[in-house]
């Protein structure tokens, strides 16, 4: 049984189309990654999942349940960490553990989820006083309660220094051990990629792919990037790499020569520089980041042509 | 059983809410001083006092200090945890909008029953030792109406917060209320019957004009209390609403009628708004 199933769902707000026609499938027990620029209709869709907002048209289906007649059965099932929430400031973070424990009917005590995502040590101080990192590692914990079959996280990393990035992705992993499904969203690339089973692309309020992250390469074809360094700089070099069936884009930056290839092409592409004439001073072959992929799917120019200016790295920065 | 979870929560939250305290704090003392006062100066009593006569002599500050506190503690109910995120954090949980607007009466009209009862608790344990006759019923009577009229003043305030998802516009919706309904209403039953007379002063009244003045939720609460108590009620001189008026809903009974419609309607209206609302 899927997880979880969108057919055919469109949200309007007046004028503004959110999602159009939005067809997805998370099977169960798998780790999907929802990636998509700012704005392109995630939070709109893990909206409709929990039945925050209704479908102008489609359907949608969790666990089995309708999202919306069954919304109650859906969330009884499944732990959230939502987008633009806020916690009560006057109640401390066992409080709302605990609030959350009830509602559940789980049976765990909140100082083990709060322990589990490291805060247990401020259970008692108010949870207006936590900084963003403690706040989201407390909504974590809430999320947690229960044993939910499926975890729905909003941009969980928000807030998070690297070292909390990196548990949060640890708790996800634990959590797909012990059989849940988890969906989880993100336009922080580098974390999908290193846990994702799957990942789904949104841009624009429309699915533009979905497919394991090996796939998306394979359906780019690009899925190399190889850099050759010459003796000297020469505009022939870009010539003669990009007449080999293969290469999708060459750039140069001095004496370096960027080339975008499929993989059993890069030899090919060597040969075709060395065999024009160009000495070959050294080169470097890596796959393709997922950032570039990403960027190819959603038309994001820029990003694609400055593969180094990760958009995770600036988010961090901040 | 979900609506309980949130009604802990939010008794847990709102408790601690210092404007509360302070509406709270002040309250408990003007009970204990009114007491006091009544118990102390006959010409308050208009003779010697009553248990009975106490209890009518506390109904009015506590029509009115329910319908303030209602308002602080309730206009941000639904429209301020809409508006600032946290209705993500409760509906993340497996509650439904009906639990959480219940959870949220239950609870807020909790946070409202501690100075109720600490206050009217003492003053009558107060009145009764100092008083020292007649009966503790209507004591007891007048607690009891009173949760219920706290009740409804809780839910009237919710229904109106769950009917938007701004604060600032729930909190003039919940003042227009209060100014209508407690402010003005004593006014509202003349002027509708001004402008019913044809824009002209009118040369007698109707049967339903006293209706009319026990519509607001504190002229109901006394209203019925007058029903609960007929004899306490006859015996101060309390006036009687709808004395003199053949109509089968002259009757102060008409107040608990009122009271229960106020308790069931906005918040039902309420319902409707916010069970449709995207978040």
């Amino acid at each position: 049984m899927a997880a979880i199933q969108l057919d055919g769902v469109t949200k309007r707000f007046g004028s503004v189309t959110a999602l159009q026609d939005v067809d997805l499938t998370v099977e169960s027990g798998e780790i999907f990654g929802f990636l998509g620029p700012n704005g392109a209709g995630k939070s709109t869709t893990i909206d409709i999942l929990l039945d925050f907002v209704r479908p102008t048209t489609g359907s949608a289906t969790v666990l089995g349940h309708d999202a919306q007649a069954e919304s109650v059965a859906v969330r009884s099932k499944t732990g959230v960490l939502p987008d633009g929430y806020h916690v009560y400031d006057r109640l401390t973070g066992r409080q709302h553990v605990a609030f959350a424990v009830n509602s559940k009917n789980g049976n765990e005590r909140p100082i083990d989820l709060l322990e589990r995502v490291g805060i247990a040590d401020a259970a008692d101080r108010r949870a207006g006083d936590y900084s963003k990192g403690m706040t989201q590692r407390l909504v974590l914990a809430m999320a947690l309660a229960g044993a939910p079959e499926l975890l729905i996280l909003d941009e969980p990393s928000t807030g998070l220094d690297p070292n909390g990035a990196r548990e949060m992705r640890d708790i996800i992993r634990e959590e797909a051990d012990r059989g849940a499904t988890i969906f989880f969203s993100s336009h922080i690339l580098e974390q999908v990629e290193s846990v994702c089973d799957r990942v789904g692309i949104l841009n624009d309020g429309q699915v533009v792919a979905v497919n394991t992250i090996g796939g998306l390469r394979t359906a780019l074809k690009t899925d190399s990037r190889l850099e050759v360094t010459l003796a000297s700089p020469d505009d022939g070099a870009i010539d003669a790499a990009r007449a080999v069936s293969g290469v999708s884009s060459v750039v140069r930056d001095g004496a370096v020569v960027s080339i975008a290839v499929t993989r059993e092409a890069k030899v090919d592409a060597i040969r075709a520089i060395d065999e024009a004439g160009y000495s070959i001073v050294d080169f470097t072959t890596e796959e393709s980041s997922l950032e570039e992929l990403f960027a190819a799917f959603t038309g994001d120019g820029e990003a694609a042509s400055q593969p180094e200016a990760h958009i995770a790295a600036s988010e961090v920065a901040e | 059983m979900s609506w309980a979870a949130v009604a802990r929560k939010d008794f847990d939250d709102a408790v601690q809410s210092r404007t509360i305290w302070a509406l709270s704090g002040f309250f408990i003392l003007l009970a204990i001083g009114l007491t006091y006062a009544y118990a102390e100066v006959p010409l308050l009593a208009g003779g010697e006092g009553t248990i009975g006569g106490l209890v009518f002599f506390l109904a009015g500050i506590v029509g009115t200090f329910v319908s303030v506190t209602a308002l602080v503690l309730c206009y941000r109910s639904i429209a301020g945890e809409a508006e600032l995120g946290s209705m993500k954090l409760l509906l993340s949980l497996p509650h439904s909008r009906s639990d959480v607007l219940l959870g949220k009466v239950i609870g807020r009209t909790g946070v409202l029953a501690l100075p109720l009862s600490i206050g009217l608790g003492i003053g009558l344990a107060m009145g009764i030792l100092m008083i020292g006759r007649g009966s503790v019923q209507p004591a007891i009577v007048f607690l009891l109406w009173t949760f219920v009229f706290a009740l409804a003043y809780v839910s009237i305030i919710v229904g109106l917060s769950a009917l938007t998802g701004s604060t600032t516009r729930a909190a003039a919706l919940s003042i227009g209320f209060f100014l209508l309904f407690e402010f003005l209403w004593d006014v509202v039953p003349f002027v509708v019957l001004f402008v019913v007379s044809g824009f002209s002063i009118p040369t007698s009244q109707p049967d339903w004009y006293p209706l009319l003045g026990q519509l607001s939720p504190s002229d109901a609460y006394v209203s019925g209390l007058t029903a609960l108590l007929p004899d306490v009620a006859r015996g101060t001189g309390q006036p009687i609403p709808g004395s003199g008026v053949d109509a089968f809903y002259a009757d102060p009974a008409v107040g608990i009628v009122i009271l229960f419609a106020w308790l069931c309607i906005p918040l039902a209206i309420g319902y409707t708004a916010f069970s449709r609302s995207d978040l």
